[in-house]
């Protein structure tokens, strides 16, 4: 690639761009939240700059410089809009500059936060998915059970697991325990649905092929129908991480007493917009790396596919 | 006593309460050591008999004895090769050698299955490809690794239901030529016991040593065909004999009155 195709980029000029916005004089004394854009924006085109000098691919160095392209273009307007201009309420809309120094000030608090809500989701989830693979396995693959199975768990399965929580918190002793009872509520049922489904679309001539090597029953559930099944199985675990988030910091803004959706709810509520907004974002953050992650554990479990 | 006795074998099925006849008395045997083709034209039954030889269908009427023994269901003193999807797609070439090793060979050590597998990856020419999936394969090469497994198993008899039928004309024979190699050995091993499923008669002729022909409508052995060419045989110096020729169009005329009275025709001239 050339200087030019590496360096010379649209994101870059929206950078210079937002370096220069920022010499314009605050609206108010707001001085210190300069600095905090400015450190963000630099902290950022460091990874671009080490990014456009690396990357080997210009489609992939195209996709992450138009992404940060939009960031630099928001952060402008967003500045702009209200340190600058003072166009938006400054008590509903803060400066980036704000938020940035709210986000270094909490950064205790919000780690305690995350570990607290991935905490549950983990717990919830891995247990949920660990009882109902096998479950599925064994399920799907006795025919008669299964069937009866697949309407036992579609009418539970309808059930959103948020209205179970009311009945979670009489019958569990803590609020850590509901979030994971409905975690565990909100990924059983794709999961399991999802394996079941699986299991019943094997191809007949995949066992065929397993039977004729005289597997035994374990061999042919774990090393044959649990592969085959994995794409499917798949599509029921992604469904349920999805669902996973919404429920509990949803559940977290009814009861919690710490997490990120209280982080939000406990804020929003004292009118402090500052800290919502670093609460979101934080979120948003979250919710892509485990995405992230996950999908990296799925293309390499799949890897076999075309 | 023959290795394999298929006597009486009967299949009826009920679809849509019309019961239909796959296979009507069909009674052969094959010798160990034996090479035989069954060849017929769609609807003959031919796979239908090969599935109950590999046990998972059964007949209605007559049974399949194996060493005097009567098949009860799938055991690993067989190996098959399968048209299609013989292969785990989620495993390599390698793995799925070695998977088949294991369920004949319990007891031998994994290092040791790995050998086992790379040899006869090596000898169907896959020197290369034994760490990629089946989707990263083309279908004869996927048919290679499918046979390289079925060879390793090291089962007494193998049964192959047109595996060859979805390769182009070229790899064809190209793999013809690789299984009769492997088949015929150097004389030194004991021959396997090979049942081989197939509608292409030039096939039948090159790799067997009795060919059971079927008809349809119901399936039924029409008649049984020795081969009458000696052994190693090379396709190219075969076809040019007049033997062959004559044994051909022998074969073609029996396989073609079956299809003129199925389509009410007197007869086909070829």
């Amino acid at each position: 690639m050339t200087f030019k195709k590496r360096y010379l980029r649209v994101t870059n000029l929206l950078f210079v761009i937002l370096l220069l916005v920022q010499l314009l004089p605050n609206q108010a004394s707001k001085d210190p939240i300069t600095a905090y854009t400015v450190w963000f924006a630099v902290g950022v085109e460091v990874i671009v700059l080490a990014a456009s000098s690396f990357v080997k691919k210009i489609e992939g160095l195209n996709l992450f410089l138009d992404i940060i392209g939009f960031l630099y273009g928001l952060l402008i307007v967003w500045t702009l809009a209200t340190a600058k201009f003072n166009l938006l309420n400054p008590a509903l809309f803060p400066a980036p500059g704000q938020v940035f120094l709210q986000f270094v000030e909490d950064i205790d608090k919000i780690l305690i936060n995350i570990k607290s809500s991935v905490g549950i989701i983990l717990e919830g989830y891995l247990l949920a998915s660990a009882i109902a693979i096998p479950l599925g396995l064994f399920l799907g693959w006795g025919a008669r059970l299964g069937n009866a199975a697949t309407y036992i768990s579609k009418f539970l399965g309808s059930i959103p697991p948020i209205v179970y929580i009311p009945y979670g918190i009489a019958l569990l002793p803590t609020f850590r325990s509901v979030s994971v009872f409905v975690i565990f509520l909100a990924t059983f049922w794709p999961v399991l649905a999802g394996t079941m489904s699986g299991v019943l679309n094997v191809e007949k001539r995949l066992i065929d092929s397993a039977k004729v090597l005289n597997v035994n029953k374990f061999t042919m559930l774990f090393s044959v129908i649990l592969p085959a099944a994995l794409p499917q199985i798949f599509i029921g675990c992604n469904q349920g991480l999805t669902v996973s988030f919404v429920l509990l910091t949803s559940a977290e803004m009814i009861g919690a007493r710490d997490g990120l959706g209280y982080y939000v709810k406990q804020y929003s509520d004292f009118g402090d917009y500052t800290r919502t907004i670093v609460g979101l974002l934080v979120i948003g953050i979250v919710v892509i790396i485990i995405s992230f992650l996950f999908n990296k554990l799925q293309r390499f479990l799949l890897r076999w596919k075309r | 006593m023959s290795k394999i006795e298929i006597q009486n074998l009967t299949v009826d099925y009920v679809e849509r309460n019309k019961s239909f006849t796959a296979l009507k008395d069909v009674s052969f045997s094959v010798e160990a050591g034996e090479f035989v083709s069954v060849i017929g034209s769609s609807g003959c039954g031919k796979s239908t008999l090969l599935s109950i030889l590999e046990g998972i269908n059964f007949p209605t009427g007559g049974q399949i004895l194996i060493d005097g023994e009567p098949i009860k269901g799938t055991g690993s003193d067989r190996g098959v090769v399968f048209q299609h999807y013989s292969l785990f797609p989620w495993m390599t070439a390698r793995k799925n050698v070695a998977f088949g090793i294991k369920q004949v060979k319990k007891k031998i050590s994994k290092e040791e299955r790995f050998r086992i597998a790379d040899q006869f990856l090596d000898k169907v020419g896959l020197e290369d490809f034994k760490n990629k999936y089946p989707s990263q394969l083309s279908g004869g090469m996927q048919q290679r690794v499918a046979i390289a497994r079925a060879l390793a198993m090291d089962t007494d008899i193998l049964l192959m239901d047109e595996p060859f039928g979805a390769i182009d004309a070229k790899n064809r024979t190209i793999l013809q030529e690789l299984l009769l190699k492997l088949w015929e050995g150097d004389g030194k091993q004991e021959k396997k016991t090979v049942v081989f499923v197939t509608h292409d008669i030039d096939e039948a002729i090159l790799l067997s040593d009795k060919i059971v022909m079927m008809a349809t409508n119901p399936g039924r052995v029409s008649k049984e065909i020795e081969v009458p060419f000696k052994r190693p045989r090379v396709r190219a110096e075969l076809v040019q004999t007049k033997e062959y020729g004559v044994f051909r169009n022998e074969l073609l005329s029996l396989f073609y009155s079956d299809i003129a009275s199925k389509i009410g025709g007197d007869e086909v001239v070829l």
